[in-house]
């Protein structure tokens, strides 16, 4: 499947920095030889930004490693990798020395990994990382330092602290941002960026691409970004390619791609991504499933998805059509595509006028928590020898009732405790203070048989799913008996050929099919979606009144998230059941919330700081935090995205405090880009305003409050923010 | 086939759990014989570790070795002749005669007429095939004579450290807290204690007397790295999702250890259960060469000190061989235990063992595209 | 004003984060410490509580050897007599007979008498130990770093014939106890060929003294023992290494630093040796534990009179004051022996101390 070019556009165009011609990239396996990269001829411009977005599984990553001729073994890349270097004249990368390779990379094109937590070497300082790569490259020392130096404070980070430190010292957020500075030391021309940010929180991944964008600016380069989380660098990317079963099949100028995407594969995935501006209805997740890379579909590879398939489309490989100036989309219909996947982007908000259901009150409460803390004592011997305090305050007074058949999402940055609250709402982990209720009975207290209700009762009604699909089945244990224990705990009534109707009922119902071969699967059998539903059904089988969902989406690619979250809503209906869904992901917790009418919750350093109605959250946030959220959390029309981009970020600080020594006073005053002196002494409590439903914990709500009297903070008076 | 896609179960209408239930557990119900049931069940844990084990050729030559030394423990003394001293000349030398004692008489090995029943069968004859020790005492007879209380005193050794080890590491590690800071304590402590010397201290003090009690003995030291590696394994696998969900599902402690935890351990305790085999091996033979052990039972070290000390084998070459023996019987037999303990790693991967089971639901193996 | 402020608490919290640094090796000592009690207890425990104990015995000994000599056995003087070699008074109530016995090892390193050579054992050992040390340290040290060697060497060819070969001849290697080794090596190069002497420590007709011909005669007299302990250092060390170097290869650190275009050398040493070293520390820790113990069975194979000699001495000639004493020696070497390479392993790792201390909670 080679898709052609012509000869002008591949060779000598001024504008292109990398050009790729029929690249292969190939595995031997022992299922047959794996096409992990089928005859890709791509071009990079320079001084762009292009967004390269796919599927887990798409090849991606193969192709950024490819740019480098850095195939991991036993992989081969065949075919031209062409860099125009701007002193040197163009050379072909694939067929580089090793030594011409080594100067190669970092100086002319470099490289940001996903995973930055194990980019550095644990047993080294992180300015030896900085100094052996001067070194290795021949570049003066004390030059390059001082590069390294303004590179660092340019990503907001001390470079003083950063430099001294060892990598598990750093957060991963600064371990990120101190990464890409490594990988600029050297200047180079092009920087590939393979899924950099995807392990990071939402705020810290938008503050990076938003450093990222100034760094282009002022170092003159050429970013290849790639990622599976389109709305992420639909705003910030000049250019747009989407890769699909190991090809591109459509690559244009980013806006023009999103307004009107011409392959029906980009139209559908803009589609199944949730976002926050788009209509819920409009959400639809792709059906099928992304093929093998051994045994790809002949004809076009999207054809067993797509709804316009027809037997061209079975019988040919579609070249790439022009769809507009330097757009190209591989798809014979592209004209029609537009007729039969429709979207639409961003809609008004609109607030509703009824009150959800949430604010009705009509239902009973399942599980309350009242002035809730939970603290962990992490101070060793000397520590308390010297009286220092090193307790996290995971959760710091909240209180939160979950009615029934309630969706609620608690929002919130990695560390603020939304996890930790959301195990004690079921009575997982043991509160310091404060009492969780179940149905008005003391949870703990029922634990230690203390209660009138019976403890087994409590335990039945409140699960869990967790985040991480391949943890959470016992890997030497078949789908059919992980699901089986729980009927075997709970309803001796049933005999196992009983058992084993329901489970084979339950999972055609979740679409895997056939049953009888899902069932004797091994989880490492199964996909990560069809781990994840696996694991619900698991929790559903207990007949829960309500489920703790912790980042339950967030392991599953983007376009398989809506597809889990409408099994999830589906799902409640049947099994009569609650949800308290917990996401970093503003996204998410907007389409389960608002499509079930439930509610959103902002956490911040073990603090509930806003909650009420979705819909009230997203399109009205008043905290300031929920406004810094709802901003990092990038709206896919691209009039937003621009207005979000050129908007300076509502924030003062990217780094959250530590959290074993809290700001006094409001929590948020050290980033708060609204903080005045008085939110450092004192701390505002949960408030509602007029004609609002939801509730802020700000002194902004209060018209009336002293906080309109008080001086604002200024940038660098605060003592705390320097350490 | 789209998994949101619902039937008539519920049309805004709640069911009650029984409803519910009783509907899933209702429509074409799936009826499994229970011969299937057994195939199943033998398939995935006899059968396909089996067939695991057997694709290996380290694990197939461990687990010959292994069952070569059970057959000489359990069979052997019984067809074997009780070794007594001056059977043979001393200080006989094995292979006596070389290859040409096959065809000539005398020598190690003759060939032979027996008869069964009223048919006479070609058999072969040996004569002190190993040779004999100082007092003429037939060295193959006594090692094979040796066999079942050397078997006896791993079996009951490795138990003994194994199980201990167990039950510490597993519990400090599931209950956390106090109770594994105490532990751990102890752990150490008899960690760095030295082995042999507390071994020799006590055997010196109560000789024991029974094979038995001497795999007891040796294994008092051999237990606390292994309690502390699956100590550390239970701690990760307590923060595993599935056991803390098996945990919100209100399994009991009990069952959680036995499905979610001790399954995920088994490699670590078998490996470790051939090593302290080989560490009960290496050190009564050594305690039984120093002669710090009553000579009780049999052992392949009292043979060697009977070679060192009274044949004079380091300093009379040609009576090697009767420190040589029994020094390969240990050297065989630990080969052979490292080799199953390494193939049992295998055999509990259940990536490597789905591939060996009949029904394999998909394909398994995902292709590096990220 | 506030900077100032926060400067100070910034000094308060860099001494408080030194000390609490230093809080690793203290519960490190601390932990050496109880050891140290709890096994001078179970000495004490061993010889003085149980039903029949050598205490008994001894004075049983005693007793009948009085008799043999036409004396009248006069039970002061026994218990005398069992007090000159143990230290303490079997007519003392039994807590205070603990105490006297911590007591004197520990302030005056009194460890009783020596029955058969009627010295203090605290002499006897003391004069023994540092032979036992230099074998044991050099085995050690031999047997691990070829453990390293061999290791990354393996690691380095994964999957070559080199890999699969060297594999089988590490397990089997691991097969072959120590002491084995030593009775082959002691057959064929002392008995056979002759190149190194069958025992002893050193050639007794040289002068004793900083001489190069006594020092040559030294390692001439250790190198097979040495050679011996090696077999115990060595353990199964190499294909552990292989597995730890292996997964550090993929790691993607590596991947970084290789396109970061890192020297090759550098490589080696600083990312894949430093790393995959650390999980062996862990293993080196049992490991001197086990090379003391083995000292018992070597030192009395090639008569080398170290601390194990002086073990094996005093079970066969019952003299239970020296026994008891050596294994109390054991203990302290092997203490120091895992006290250091803590402290070493804490440089190592900067990990180490951090974290992973708080993991029951
Ligand atoms: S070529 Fe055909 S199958 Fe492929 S995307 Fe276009 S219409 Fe669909
Ligand atoms: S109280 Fe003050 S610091 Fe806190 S969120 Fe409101 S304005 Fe910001």
């Amino acid at each position: 499947m080679t898709r052609s070019l012509s000869d002008h556009e591949i060779r000598g165009d001024p504008e292109s920095i990398l050009e790729v011609s029929d690249l292969d990239v190939t595995f031997d396996m022992d299922r047959g030889e794996s096409k992990v990269l089928d005859g890709v001829s791509f071009e990079v411009h320079r001084d762009e930004m292009l967004g390269i977005v796919g599927e887990s599984g798409s090849g991606k990553s193969m192709f950024a490693s490819a740019l480098l001729n850095a195939v991991v073994d036993p992989g081969r890349a065949s075919g031209e990798v062409i860099y125009d270097d701007p002193d040197a004249g163009p050379v072909d990368v694939l067929s580089l020395s090793e030594d011409q390779l080594e100067s190669f990379r970092w100086e002319e094109v470099a490289m940001v990994f996903q995973g930055a937590m194990s980019s550095f070497n644990p047993t080294m300082k992180i300015d030896e990382h900085f100094e052996e790569t001067i070194q290795a490259h021949g570049e003066p020392m004390d030059d390059r330092m001082a590069h390294a130096r303004e590179l660092l404070s340019n990503l907001y980070l001390d470079p003083d602290r950063v430099l001294g430190s060892y990598p598990h010292e750093l957060s991963g957020g600064m371990k990120q941002r101190a990464l890409i500075a490594l990988s600029l030391v050297l200047d180079p021309e092009v920087l590939v960026m393979d899924e950099p940010t995807a392990a990071l929180d939402l705020l810290m991944q938008r503050s990076i691409m938003n450093l990222l964008d100034n760094l282009q600016e002022e170092y003159d380069l050429t970013i290849v970004f790639i990622t599976h989380d389109l709305p992420l660098v639909a705003g910030l990317a000049d250019r747009l390619a989407v890769m699909y079963a190991f090809e591109f099949v459509e690559y244009g100028p980013s806006e023009e791609v999103i307004r009107d995407a011409a392959h029906p594969y980009t139209r559908a995935l803009l589609k199944s991504v949730p976002s926050v501006d788009a209509a819920l209805e409009d959400m639809n997740p792709i059906e099928g499933e992304s093929p093998d890379p051994v045994d790809t579909p002949a004809g076009c590879s999207y054809h067993p998805r797509c709804p316009l398939a027809d037997e061209q489309c079975v019988a040919e490989d579609p070249d790439y059509h022009d769809v507009g100036e330097d757009r190209g989309a591989a798809c014979f219909h592209w004209e029609r595509s537009s007729e039969a996947v429709e979207y639409k982007l961003g809609v008004d908000p609109v607030v509703p006028d009824e009150p959800s259901r949430a604010v009705r009150g009509d239902e009973e409460t399942v599980v309350s928590l009242e002035d809730l803390e939970v603290h962990f004592d992490q101070s060793g011997f000397i520590d308390r020898l010297f009286d220092q305090d090193a307790t996290v305050r995971a959760v710091d007074g909240v209180d939160l009732e979950i009615a029934e058949n309630e969706v609620v999402a608690l929002v919130g940055e990695s560390g603020c405790g939304k996890t930790t609250l959301g195990k004690t709402a079921i009575g997982l982990q043991e509160p310091t203070a404060g009492t969780v209720r179940y149905r008005g009975h003391d949870v703990w207290e029922a634990k230690r048989g203390e209660g009138e209700i019976d403890h087994d009762r409590i335990r039945r009604a409140l699960q869990i799913v967790h985040q991480d699909p391949g943890s959470s089945l016992n890997p030497t244990r078949t789908v059919r008996t992980s699901l089986a224990a729980p009927l075997k705990r709970w309803r001796s009534d049933l005999n196992s050929s009983d058992r084993e109707t329901v489970v084979h009922n339950l999972l055609e119902r979740v679409g895997m099919k056939p049953a009888e071969d899902y069932a004797l699967r091994f989880p490492h059998q199964l996909s990560g979606g069809e781990k994840q539903r696996v694991v619900l059904l698991r929790a559903l089988l207990m007949s829960p009144d309500l489920i703790l969902a912790d980042e339950a989406v967030s392991a599953l690619d983007v376009s398989l998230r809506v597809e889990m979250m409408e099994l999830m809503l589906s799902l409640q209906e049947l099994f009569d059941t609650s949800y308290l869904f917990i996401s970093h992901d503003f996204a998410n917790a907007r389409y389960l919330a608002e499509e079930s009418g439930g509610r959103i919750g902002i956490m911040y350093l073990g603090n509930v700081v806003e909650i009420g109605p979705a819909e009230e959250i997203i399109h009205d946030p008043k905290h300031p935090y929920t406004k810094v959220l709802r901003w990092a959390t990038p709206p896919l029309d691209p009039d937003a995205a621009q207005e979000a981009r050129e908007t300076e970020p509502p924030i003062r600080e990217i780094d959250i405090p530590d959290p074993t020594d809290p700001p006094s006073g409001c929590p948020f005053h050290t980033r708060c880009p609204e903080a005045r002196e008085v939110c450092r002494e004192r701390e505002p409590e949960l408030t509602a305003s007029e004609g609002e439903a939801s509730l802020a914990a700000c002194f902004r709500e209060d018209e009336d409050h002293a906080y309109w009297e008080s001086e604002p903070i200024v940038e660098g008076s605060s003592g705390e923010n320097a350490s | 086939m789209s998994p949101t896609d619902e039937s008539s179960t519920d049309g805004g209408v709640q069911l009650s759990d029984d409803q519910l239930f009783g509907q899933l557990a209702d429509s074409d119900s799936v009826e499994l014989s229970g011969r299937e049931r057994l195939a199943r069940i033998l398939d995935a844990y006899v059968l396909a570790p089996g067939r695991v084990a057997w694709n290996d050729w380290r694990t197939r030559l461990g687990i010959l070795i292994i069952a070569l030394f059970v057959l000489a423990g359990t069979v052997g003394p019984r067809v074997i002749e009780a070794p007594a001293t001056n059977q043979a000349p001393t200080n006989h030398p094995p292979f006596e005669g070389g290859f040409g004692a096959i065809t000539e008489d005398g020598g190690w090995i003759d060939l032979v007429q027996i008869s069964v029943g009223s048919v006479s069968l070609p058999w072969l004859s040996f004569e002190f095939p190993l040779g004999a020790d100082n007092y003429g005492s037939p060295i193959g007879r006594q090692l094979v004579h040796a066999t079942p209380d050397m078997l006896e005193m791993v079996v009951a050794g490795a138990i003994v450290s194994v199980g201990f080890a167990t039950i510490i590491g597993v519990t400090a590690g599931y209950k956390g807290g106090r109770t594994d800071s105490f532990l751990m304590y102890i752990t150490d402590i008899v960690m760095t204690m030295p082995g042999l010397p507390l071994v020799i201290v006590i055997a010196a003090i109560y000789p024991p007397r029974q094979a038995w009690l001497v795999g007891v003995i040796l294994a008092i030291d051999a237990w606390p790295g292994l309690a502390r590696a699956l100590r550390s394994q239970v701690l990760t696998l307590r923060e595993e999702s599935y056991v803390e969900a098996s945990r919100t599902m209100g399994l009991p402690s009990r069952t959680i250890l036995s499905r979610d935890v001790i399954p995920q351990l088994m490699p670590y305790v078998l490996i470790n259960a051939a090593q302290a085999g080989r560490k009960v091996i290496f050190e009564s033979v050594a305690l039984y060469f120093l002669g710090v052990l009553p000579f009780t039972t049999a052992n392949w070290g009292i043979m060697m000190d009977t070679a060192y000390s009274e044949a004079f084998a380091l300093v009379d070459l040609g009576n090697f061989y009767q420190l040589l023996w029994p020094m390969s019987a240990i050297v065989i037999i630990s080969f052979g235990f490292i080799l199953f303990s390494q193939g049992m790693d295998r055999v509990f991967n259940p990536r490597i063992r789905a591939r060996h089971t009949k029904k394999v639901g998909g394909g398994d193996e995902q292709p590096p595209t990220e | 004003m506030s900077e100032y402020v926060g400067r100070a608490r910034e000094g308060v919290a860099a001494t408080l984060g030194f000390l609490a640094g230093f809080d690793y090796y203290w519960r490190k000592i601390g932990h050496a410490f109880v050891t140290l009690i709890s096994v001078t207890t179970i000495t004490f425990a061993l010889f003085r509580l149980m039903p029949g104990n050598p205490a008994q015995a001894m004075r049983a000994q005693f007793e009948s050897q009085l008799e043999g000599s036409g004396q009248a056995a006069d039970p002061e003087v026994l218990d005398q007599m069992v007090q000159v070699h143990t230290g303490f008074d079997p007519s003392q109530p039994i807590y205070m007979q603990y105490f006297e016995y911590v007591r004197d090892i520990v302030l005056y390193q009194d460890f009783g008498q020596s029955i058969q050579y009627g010295d203090p054992v605290f002499d006897i050992l003391f004069r023994a130990m540092p032979w036992s040390v230099f074998i044991s340290v050099y085995g050690l040290a031999l047997g691990y770093s070829t453990n390293i060697l061999l290791g990354a060497a393996m690691a380095y060819k994964e999957g070559s014939r080199f890999d699969g070969t060297m594999t089988v001849v590490a397990t089997f290697l691991n097969s072959i106890p120590y002491y084995v080794g030593a009775l082959l090596f002691l057959a064929f190069f002392a008995h056979d060929l002759g190149w190194f002497p069958s025992g002893g420590r050193y050639d007794t007709s040289i002068e004793a003294g900083l001489n190069p011909a006594f020092m040559a005669s030294i390692v001439h007299h250790g190198a097979l023992p040495i050679m011996s302990s090696f077999i115990v250092g060595f353990g199964g060390g190499a294909l552990a290494m292989r597995g730890n170097s292996v997964r550090i290869l993929g790691a993607d650190y590596l991947r970084v630093a290789r396109l970061r275009g890192i020297g090759s050398v550098r490589i080696a040493t600083r990312y894949v040796a430093r790393n995959a070293i650390l999980p062996l520390y862990t293993q080196m820790m049992i490991g001197i534990a086990a090379v003391f113990s083995s000292s018992v069975v070597l030192e009395y194979i090639f008569t080398y009179p170290g601390v194990g000699w002086y073990t094996f001495d005093a079970i066969n000639m019952r003299d239970y004051p020296l026994l008891m004493g050596s294994f109390l020696f054991f203990t302290i070497v092997t203490l120091i022996g895992i006290l250091l390479a803590e402290f070493t392993y804490g440089i190592v790792d900067p990990r180490a101390g951090s974290g992973g201390e708080n993991e029951s909670y």
